[in-house]
């Protein structure tokens, strides 16, 4: 399966989240963390407001002129000696990669932490070939060795305890190993950096790609994106075609808010400004550089419904301030991109019919918009998902009539008034206690999990009608 | 496979759609950054001291262990301590034209191997070598080409001379700096990184600019911070108040 456990519906899959307590323990830690700490980042930092409304204008102006930006790109890259791929698809991203590590021998791939190479299912196509993809993120690594998928964008372990982990090492490894992390991530940095010594191919994505100077900008805090450029012979990066940014004033407006939207960072511990292959005189390097830039499905969108959700940085930010997030976590969600960016996410990737339950798995509260650094209006985006759902049949025939019937009472105030008065008959075998319980039919399913209250005795207009003599 | 002019046809078919339906503005970049650099130096001479502070706090918050000294003279035996304290037996450094002395051959009468990196092209078997000696090493000794004071980072183009491993294979990083490369913020930065690119000589040739903000760090597993998981777990600065290049 490659997008884990879709065999399963949505709601069981968050169901049984739901009853996992240790992964509930997990998430409200984590996120509970990650929010404090982004909080305290912008606190002392007063002019990260204007910033982030900076960094914005620049996505929206990067992309008003995308086929610029990204030609210049292009020439760039291919000025210092790299080169240029174009994937339609994420088929055509996996063997564009495939190819390249043909072509070299290369025998083993180191990759950093890459959300581009997760949705395009990189490291399975890496393993059909012959060739072994070793994931080199601490968090990457311990999903990769236990067969899993990352369920949170910046913290892809985070629903494993140290015990799991040491457990895991004992049996993959083949060595005792005490369940503590220093351990865990000495053996981790013992065992990985053999695998970036030997490595031919390292394979990373894009967090930026400057423009006018050719530049893939990477950002870690481990160092491993340091090495995966560094060490192998060949490196390939994978980027989404919204990746670009004009230049090097740009880019440090991103900087300077993505580490703390993130975990609260001035910076990460890392960024690294990547040139092209190695240059004269220089000790380490690549001989070969490939920048393989990918549409699937970006494209669509940039006049399409779901531009904005283009401007997205990857940071994870919307992701620990989600009420629902923070309920079933990443993997319920059943792709590559969870939360509330990821639902937008995954329907550009995937198409509307892939998130028919996931359009729904919002409270619509905002506070992803608020969190996220460029402000991404993502329940705007929720609302015209669920509507396209409905518009295109997407949804069950039985919720699009529940809905056409209601929206055509709320817009007829006769019909509403006798709904109200056949309401008021009809509700009578199941109002309990002032709520509605255990309709018949699929009904029921809305009354399980909420609360709907018994239609008033007398309606507000009623009232109004008859009482508003004594008040006056 | 779909070609260049296909992906770009795809993109304008798409942009036509919107064009003109966002309001934007794009960001305005420095017309002369050489100018502006040599500005941004000269107000930076005045209030150096403070810039200076700040960037102890926040490199020591990172985790980061700053050390000062008066002048060039005094760094091998900041050096030789911190090698002492480390345990350290084999240190690779910098060409001494890119650190912009001779440091080292000072520190070989105390007890430490000690591998200068050469300053020129080599054949790729040598190449090799080096990087087996600065994968076994204990400490890497580099300069430092900007030292960002609002986020304590040192930032070390690469190129000749310069090699990314050295900051990067030991396990305790040592960078020595003086007030020409402290800045205030990541804005001015901006301005150096746009210098370097258009009309003002880069400090190194290679192909890469690392922005180094601490000790490699993870918290991947139960969010339990843990350094020095690919990178160095010490990061050190040595600041010389003389000048380095006198």
């Amino acid at each position: 399966m490659s997008d884990g456990d879709l065999g399963t519906p949505f709601r069981q899959r968050a169901g049984s989240a739901m009853k996992d307590a240790f992964l509930q323990e997990a998430l409200t830690i984590a996120t509970t963390k990650f929010i404090g700490l982004r909080r305290e980042a912008f606190e002392g930092f007063p002019e990260g407001e204007a910033l982030r409304d900076r960094a914005r204008a620049i996505k929206e102006a990067t992309l008003q002129r995308l086929d610029h930006h990204l030609e210049t790109l292009v020439g760039n890259v291919e000025r210092l000696g790299g080169q240029v791929h174009y994937a339609a698809t994420s088929e055509e991203a996996r063997s564009i990669v495939v190819d390249i590590a043909r072509r070299t021998g290369a025998r083993m791939a180191v990759k950093s932490k890459s959300m581009a190479t997760e949705e395009i299912h990189l490291n399975e196509a890496l393993e059909r070939a012959g060739i072994t993809p070793v994931e080199t993120d601490l968090g990457e690594y311990i999903i990769q060795l236990a067969h899993e998928r990352p369920s949170h964008i910046i913290a892809p372990a985070i629903h494993k305890t140290k015990g799991q982990v040491a457990d895991l090492f004992r049996r993959e490894l083949k060595r005792p190993v005490e369940a503590d992390p220093e351990v865990l991530t000495r053996i981790a940095r013992g065992e990985l950096r053999e695998k970036f010594l030997q490595a031919d191919l390292g394979i990373t994505g894009a967090n930026f790609a400057v423009a006018d100077t050719g530049t893939v900008v990477l950002v870690t805090n481990e160092g491993n994106g340091r090495m995966v450029t560094s060490l192998p012979r060949v490196h390939v990066a994978v980027m989404g075609i919204e990746k670009v940014v004009p230049s090097f004033t740009d880019l440090m407006v991103f900087l300077a808010i993505l580490a703390k939207s993130a975990t609260g960072q001035k910076l990460s511990v890392y960024t690294s400004l990547v040139r092209g292959p190695r240059r004269a005189g220089e000790l380490e390097g690549p001989e070969e550089f490939h920048l393989v830039l990918l549409d699937n499905g970006r494209i669509a969108q940039l006049g399409g419904p779901l531009r904005e959700a283009l401007y997205c940085l990857r940071c994870g930010a919307c992701l620990n301030v989600c009420p629902v997030y923070r309920q079933i976590g990443g993997h319920a969600y059943g792709y590559t991109y969870p939360g509330p960016i990821g639902i937008l996410l995954t329907a550009m990737l995937e198409g509307p019919r892939s998130v028919k339950d996931l359009a729904h798995a919002s409270s619509l509260c905002g506070a992803c918009a608020d969190a996220c650094p460029v402000r991404i209006d993502i329940p705007r985006m929720l609302i015209e998902l669920r509507r396209e759902v409905d518009d295109k049949k997407i949804a069950p025939w039985r919720e699009r009539v529940v809905f056409k019937l209601l929206a055509l009472v709320l817009a007829r105030p006769g019909l509403y008034r006798l709904a109200a008065r056949a309401g008021r008959l009809l509700q009578r075998p199941f109002a309990r206690e002032g709520t509605i319980r255990g309709l018949p039919f699929f009904l029921d399913e809305w009354t399980r999990t909420r609360d709907l209250p018994v239609v008033a005795r007398r309606t507000f207009q009623e009232r109004w009608a008859s009482e508003k003599g004594f008040t006056r | 496979m779909t070609t260049k002019a296909e992906f770009f046809a795809g993109i304008r078919d798409q942009m036509r759609k919107t064009s003109g339906l966002f309001p934007a503005s794009v960001t305005t970049r420095p017309e002369h950054p050489a100018a502006e650099v040599e500005t941004i130096r000269r107000e930076l001479a005045e209030r150096w001291p403070e810039t200076l502070e700040t960037f102890r706090a926040e490199f020591e918050r990172v985790g980061g262990v700053f050390d000062r000294v008066a002048a060039l003279d005094e760094v091998p035996a900041v050096v030789a301590r911190i090698a002492r304290e480390c345990l350290a037996r084999e240190l690779v450094a910098w060409h001494a034209g890119a650190l912009g002395a001779d440091l080292v051959s000072a520190l070989g009468a105390r007890g430490l191997a000690v591998h200068e990196m050469p300053a020129d092209e080599t054949a790729a078997v040598e190449r090799e070598r080096l990087r087996a000696i600065a994968a076994r090493a204990d400490l890497g000794l580099t300069g430092a080409d900007l030292a960002i004071a609002e986020t304590g980072t040192l930032v070390l183009v690469s190129g000749a001379g310069r090699p990314r491993s050295t900051s990067l294979l030991p396990p305790y990083h040592i960078a020595v700096f003086d007030r020409t490369a402290l800045v205030e913020s990541l804005r001015q930065v901006g301005v150096f990184l746009e210098a370097w690119h258009r009309d003002a000589a880069p400090p190194g040739t290679g192909a890469v600019i690392n922005f180094i903000t601490g000790p490699s760090r993870t918290a991947d597993i139960e969010l339990t911070l843990t350094r020095g998981v690919h990178g160095p777990k010490e990061v050190h600065a040595i600041f010389v108040e003389r000048g380095i290049r006198g």
